[in-house]
């Protein structure tokens, strides 16, 4: 809070600045109070969810916001305090003199709450050192919340002064504080779990600076971005759930940084042309003092390393060179090829134990892109975009015996057209069309990687903008998507279609009704098929169907005096997994001694329904004071089959043991909540 | 020598000198400047004046040019005829031809590193100008847009709407909220755009065509700028990471935590099937369901209550080669 305060104080103490300003700077801004009361009804995980990126912990509340403005002719100053004093609170200030020079500072705040109350039986939650022995007795675990604060501040520079060439530079520092949930597998594969709060404790600095020279012919960039990050904690140590007499290690992410120095450019050619360059060339680096053991079971399986530290060094290389043309009237052309380069100079690091060697392949990539682009303005003012796109994707595994990933050839087809003709309305189409091929080394069907596996992707969108009059406009949309792709095994469908519509409608100076309906229905189809005894296959088809609605209205009960809002917005998503599995799978090695394809199947996939209403009223007390209040209902429903009937400890009061046992910590634990609302607010224009 | 080429050669010289000609005869004819503008146009005039195009202080403004001719063109006729919406005046209606519209701004803007490579932008290609977005007149916003983000990019890209309501999402469409944490512009550049790796390949969740106008040269490094414990890079690396964040993440919005495109744990198992990752996992592997073994690969956080480190490792063993440390 302390800290907090200071920028404030830092950014308010620069305001009085403006009285350097002239007589005729002008002041404008408002500055609002928005008090209220928020009641919550949920479970642990329902009150995080509603409050997932907003500061409503407190039930009363009291939020600040400045808006000011101050303008000459010569100068302009801006400063904008959303939420003072939360932890969703902003602060922008921007000035300077017009044509000289500008600057901005800013400090903004951003919670990512996920779990409020969750538990462990580890003492340190939110350390670097979690100590303690599994116990069945959750009542007594300890308790902290699964959430995360970012504060991120940051200035920037510009000289508009020096124009043709320009100069900017900008710097950003984010600090990330908080837990999110980490697994701790006692021993794999198949033994129990336990979930645990990791802590987060990251700073991030960036910077980047960029100058160059802007007039026809020719624009020209050069730049240069730093970003570094820390981590407190780059390893979290953990008593071995399955040993409390044993130090077990979880590596967490390590310290790092990256540059790159960039140059983008382009050159007016004859003809309505122009020549485009993007070159870029970086690398980033990590360095971390290597883990040289762990505990499985009773026993620490230890390790001897070729090195003790490990740095990581990744090179990237960019090349990008479009031509683009207008050289007619009617077309419009693009030619390009472009070239991304991931290089790794990383250590390679033997890590022996008994006679077993592990050694890190190092992955690198290079991706090739060329294509073409042609846009024909036809007839009737339709215009006709068409496109193709060859993209090479050369995939490397240093230090494997066999690389397992192949190489893509992407060809991309694409086709759009527009009819601008219409007055009253912009009706579009547009098809893409994706072929991937992959040659996969080995004929192990473990390989087929879905990522990269051959495919052909089809995707159709069409929609129409109209606007019947000018107090009215509709737009609709549909889109089908659908992908097949050729492996025998692992995903081989993901198909889908959406569609969507939008209206909003002026009625004359005493309402205006604005509606949308979103639905979205998607397949994903896998093959599967289980390798190891007993050896069988098994289909899972996931469906997904989603839609939304909402309905507002604005009602100018006393123009420019009384006006009343009403806003309500709903969505459900229903999902379920069809399986159908070989009758030979159904054995006690899987697990699924009881099943049958009539019992399998989940019918709570990431269920869950929202709807909110709010009502509104502002009244203008004057041109500059308007008080307003308003009531809001929000109620989230959420059931899925990973979640619902939630046990901390599985199974309930142990023994916990094998792949069933589990100790958890109740992350995303019963998120639906009940929420009201009820708020006012004064707001000064001025 | 053959006296075709030299013909040809001569007849495009000669068009050339015309063009130059054409345009270097710009005189100040059918000029009535700005005060005249003011008497009909008050509204409009006194929102130039306070603008940043009123400001006389910058260099090659409107201010300093033709006022509201410098855009408008010259507005003698206009005044002569008694006014009237495009009447003998450029007004940047609906119906005007984009090109046109884009040239009067371009004028000025295509000089600065904002809109230096907007000749190869998607908007542009798909038909808009400055005024699809920008309201140069009401715009009350530091960059003139019409609407505030994200309603403004909402109006024509209404399925990312849909994305931004679900239940797992960034931060960009927040509703009963103050002020955005996020905005479209955060991640995209709408105006310009110059990205060198194509991400087309593991995109298009949705889309057809051309780019996605980040403002990085490719996805993973536009999400480490937020995201940057995700950059490593590891001793164990998990390529599809180090490929592309959207492989397995909607960057927009998704029904699934984490904004996931498919859910743990059919999302690993599209790739993973050898060893346990190959064996269904059923209703039967939920808290109350009867499978005697495997349930802890299933409930809760599923694969990741074990491969914790998906992002990658640097963990010992096959403890970090599986991500589990």
């Amino acid at each position: 809070m302390k800290s907090r305060m200071m920028i404030v104080a830092l950014i308010v103490t620069l305001v009085p600045f403006s009285v350097v300003f002239s007589e005729d700077t002008r002041i404008e801004g408002e500055v609002s109070v928005v008090g209220g009361y928020v009641g919550v009804t949920g479970g642990e995980g329902g009150e995080a969810k509603f409050t997932e990126y907003k500061d409503l912990e407190e039930p009363w509340r009291l939020f600040g916001n400045i808006d000011l403005g101050l303008d000459s002719e010569k100068y302009f100053l801006n400063f904008e305090a959303n939420d003072i004093a939360y932890d969703t609170q902003r602060y922008i200030l921007d000035g300077g003199i017009w044509g000289k020079f500008k600057f901005d500072l800013f400090y903004d705040e951003i919670p990512h709450n996920i779990t409020f109350d969750a538990r462990t039986y580890y003492e340190g939650a939110g350390s670097h050192n979690l100590t303690g022995t599994p116990n069945v007795n959750f009542n007594t675990w300890n308790t902290f919340d699964y959430s995360i604060e970012r504060k991120r501040y940051g200035t920037g520079f510009g000289l508009p002064l020096i124009k043709p060439f320009f100069f900017d530079v900008s710097y950003q520092r984010e600090e990330k504080d908080g837990i999110k949930a980490a697994g701790l597998a006692a021993s794999t594969p198949g033994g129990f779990i336990v979930e645990a709060p990791e802590p987060i404790d990251h700073t991030t600095n960036n910077l980047k600076v960029e100058g160059g020279y802007g007039k026809n012919p020719f624009f020209l960039s050069f730049g240069f971005l730093y970003s570094d990050f820390n981590n407190s904690n780059d390893k979290l140590t953990f008593t071995a759930p399955t040993a409390p007499f044993l130090t077990d290690v979880l590596t967490l992410p390590p310290d790092n940084n990256s540059y790159k120095g960039f140059f983008k450019g382009a050159v007016k050619l004859p003809f309505n042309s122009k020549f485009n360059v993007n070159l870029g060339y970086g690398v980033a680096r990590s360095d971390t003092t290597l883990v040289d053991s762990y505990v499985s079971g009773a026993a620490r399986t230890a390790f001897t390393l070729s090195q003790p530290d490990f740095e990581g060094k990744v090179k990237t290389q960019n090349y990008a060179f479009v031509l683009t043309s207008n050289p007619l009237r009617f077309l419009d052309g693009k030619i390009f090829y472009k070239y991304y380069d991931r290089e790794n100079d990383g250590d390679v690091v033997t890590q022996t134990t008994g006679t077993t060697v592990f050694t890190n392949p190092l992955f690198e990539y290079k991706r090739n892109a060329a294509g073409i682009d042609l846009g024909f303005r036809l007839p009737a003012q339709l215009l006709l975009n068409t496109g193709y796109k060859l993209i090479m994707t050369d995939r490397r595994e240093e230090n494997v015996e066999v690389e397992s990933l192949p190489d893509n050839k992407d060809d991309i087809y694409s086709v759009e057209l527009r009819w601008n003709g219409l007055d009253f309305m912009t009706p579009k189409a547009g098809y893409e069309k994706l072929i991937r091929s992959a040659d996969f080394e080995g004929a192990t069907p473990e390989n087929r990687r879905h990522a990269y596996a051959g495919q052909r992707r089809d995707v159709i969108r069409i929609g129409v903008d109209t606007f019947p009059s000018e107090n009215f406009s509709v737009g609709l949309g549909y889109y089908h998507k659908w992908i097949d792709y050729k492996e025998d095994i692992g995903l081989n469908k993901d198909e889908r279609d959406g569609f969507d519509i939008s209206a909003d409608y002026t009625f004359r100076s005493l309402a205006k009704l604005h509606g949308y309906f979103d639905y979205e229905w998607i397949e994903f189809s896998p093959d599967q098929f289980r390798l190891s005894a007993p050896v069988g296959a098994w289909e899972a088809k996931q469906k997904d169907r989603t839609w939304g609605y909402g309905l507002g209205a604005e009602f100018y009960v006393i123009p420019e005096k009384l006006t009343l809002y009403i806003l309500h917005d709903y969505l459900k998503s229903n999902g379920n997994v069809d399986f159908t599995l070989d009758p030979a799978l159904f054995a006690a090695a899987t697990g699924l001694a009881a099943g049958n394809n009539e019992n399998v199947d989940i019918m709570r996939w990431d269920d869950y329904t929202k709807y909110s209403f709010m009502f509104k009223a502002a009244f203008s007390v004057t041109k500059s004071l308007i008080v307003s209040a308003g009531y809001v209902y929000e109620r989230f429903k959420y059931n899925d089959i990973q979640l619902d009937g939630y046990q901390f400890v599985n199974p309930p009061g142990g023994p916990v043991t094998g792949s069933n046992g589990a100790f958890l910590t109740g992350y995303q634990k019963d998120q639906s909540y009940r929420a009201n609302l009820i708020f006012t607010s004064v707001t000064y224009k001025f | 020598m053959r006296k075709g080429p030299l013909i040809f050669l001569s007849v495009v010289f000669i068009f050339f000198l015309v063009l130059i000609a054409q345009n270097s005869v710009k005189g100040d004819v059918g000029y009535v400047g700005t005060e005249t503008c003011k008497g009909c146009h008050e509204d409009y005039y006194n929102r130039f004046v306070k603008s940043v195009h009123g400001k006389k202080a910058v260099p090659g403004n409107p201010a300093n040019r033709d006022g509201c001719e410098s855009c408008h063109g010259p507005g003698a006729q206009h005044a002569e005829k008694g006014g009237g919406k495009g009447v003998a005046i450029f007004t940047f209606g609906r119906k005007d031809d984009p090109r046109e519209k884009l040239a009067k701004c371009l004028t000025c803007h295509e000089e600065t590193k904002t809109l230096a490579f907007w000749n190869m932008n998607r908007h542009r290609a798909a038909g808009n100008s400055c005024d699809s977005c920008h309201s140069i007149h009401k715009g009350t916003s530091k960059d003139l847009l019409a609407a505030k983000e994200p309603d403004l990019c909402f109006t024509c890209h209404r399925d990312i709407r849909f994305q931004f309501n679900k239940q797992s999402r960034h931060p960009v469409n927040e509703k009963f909220a103050t002020h955005q944490k996020l905005t479209c512009s955060s991640c995209h550049d709408t105006m310009g755009s110059f990205v060198a790796e194509s991400v087309d390949s593991f995109t298009s969740r949705l889309g057809t065509g051309r780019g996605k106008m980040l403002r990085a040269d490719s996805a993973k490094e536009l999400c480490y700028k937020c995201h940057a414990e995700k950059r490593g890079p590891f001793l164990w690396e998990h390529p599809p990471v180090e490929e592309n964040c959207l492989i397995c993440h909607d960057s927009h919005g998704s029904n699934h935590s984490k904004l996931l495109v498919r859910k743990v744990p059919l999302l690993c198992q599209s790739c993973h099937i050898e060893g346990h990752p190959g064996s269904p996992y059923t209703d039967l592997h939920s808290f109350q369901g009867p499978a005697t073994s495997g349930k802890n690969r299933f409930f809760a956080r599923s694969c990741l209550n074990c491969h914790t480190n998906v992002h990658g490792s640097n963990g010992p063993g096959s403890r970090g080669k599986a991500f589990v440390r």
